[in-house]
């Protein structure tokens, strides 16, 4: 059967003429399917509002100060943890300076000289290296290699990118 | 400046009391549009309260522009519609949730017509029953436009879609709805017809 344009006068609620809407009844008691449509348009139209229990807004408050807590208790645990971990870390990677200051700083504070020219000498004798290697690496690698070696780059940039995202998304709707 | 605006900026200040107001103010617009989407009244009262507080903790990025109310049903709409995609990615089927479809909504005996007052209701509750068979996206499209009066270009910045796919959504939801209300109406009268081999034709 052809609904039109009964389907469109239906669908679209904007108002019809007189003979239009004569013509649609007419149409509407012969069409089980334009009949169902203007029942569910009848049902949509009378719609009414479900209002929730009473006292939605002190459930509301309450939860809202659960939620404060236990974001409070979250930021709390998480600051004092990091700063734990810190200090730990610290500990244990300064503890054997420490000590070896503690028991001769004069041979300590020669060492850390000695130290400090190795790490230029280190970083002057790795830049020319990468220097050379990268002269020599591309005839090395065939095209294919440097793809894989590109493609995997990419792949961990946007696993990176994706994981920030989720980070600092903003719920949908806001 | 209205009153809703001013408790906004008291709300955006930090003024809790101020967003209790709009919750008072609000709660039964979140409240519906989180029944109607979820079909429930204990999910709905979560959700909606769970709307609220993402609300509170975005209120800094409310656009004043915006009527406050077409802000807080965009986020209670999405809030519903990612609550139903992880229920349909869950095992349980929403049939198999404790769901018995009641409303509320009961027929005002003061009313000039009972029985026709009764017949409204029950096409009302048959047709909350039918919504829960639309997509998540068609039913918020749904609910904005017959519940909230809501044109076509509010549901398209609501849901974040355009004014087109909007008006297809709603073309498409209003043919399925029609579509199960005529099956469903056949199978009644099937059932109403169908006399059981057993029974006395007396009956």
């Amino acid at each position: 059967m052809n609904h039109q344009p009964f389907e469109d006068w239906l669908l679209n609620d904007k108002p019809i003429t007189h003979e239009q809407k004569r013509e649609l009844d007419i149409h509407v008691r012969t069409c089980a399917y334009c009949a169902a449509l203007a029942e569910t348009g009848i049902a949509l139209k009378s719609a009414k509002k479900a209002s929730p229990q009473a006292g939605f807004t002190i459930r509301f408050q309450a939860r809202l100060v659960e939620r404060k807590l236990a974001e409070r208790r979250k930021r709390l645990w998480g600051s004092v943890l990091f700063t734990l971990g810190g200090l730990v870390l610290l500990m244990w990677v300064a503890s054997p300076y420490l000590l070896a200051f503690a028991a001769a700083p004069a041979t300590f504070i020669a060492a850390l000289v000695q130290w400090g020219v190795f790490i230029v000498t280190t970083i002057d004798a790795v830049a020319q290296a990468g220097s050379v290697l990268l002269r020599i690496i591309p005839d090395f690698l065939s095209p294919f290699a440097w793809m894989v070696i590109i493609s995997a780059i990419a792949g961990i940039g946007l696993l990176w990118s994706v994981s920030i995202w989720r980070f600092v998304r903003v719920p949908r709707g806001v | 400046m209205n009153d809703e605006l001013t408790w906004v900026l008291q709300a955006q200040q930090g003024n809790d009391e101020a967003f209790t107001r709009l919750v008072e103010e609000h709660q039964t617009h979140v409240y519906n549009l989180c029944y109607r989407m979820l079909g429930e009244p204990e999910i709905a009262e979560d959700a909606a309260q769970e709307s609220f507080l993402r609300a509170y903790q975005n209120l800094h990025r409310y656009d004043q522009s915006r009527p406050f109310a077409t802000w807080l049903l965009s986020i209670a709409a999405h809030y519903c519609i990612d609550r139903l995609r992880r229920r349909k990615l869950s095992i349980f089927s929403i049939d198999e949730e404790n769901d018995d479809g009641s409303t509320y909504e009961i027929a005002d005996p003061a009313s000039p017509d009972p029985e026709a007052e009764s017949v409204k209701r029950e096409d009302r509750d048959h047709l909350h029953l039918l919504l829960k068979n639309l997509d998540e996206t068609d039913r918020a499209a749904v609910i904005l436009r017959y519940w909230y009066d809501f044109s076509e270009v509010e549901i398209a910045e609501s849901l974040k879609l355009t004014v087109s796919a909007v008006k297809s959504r709603l073309h498409r939801s209003r043919r399925a709805l029609a579509g199960m209300w005529q099956e469903d109406e056949h199978r009644e009268h099937r059932t109403r017809t169908e006399r059981r081999p057993h029974e006395s034709p007396a009956f």
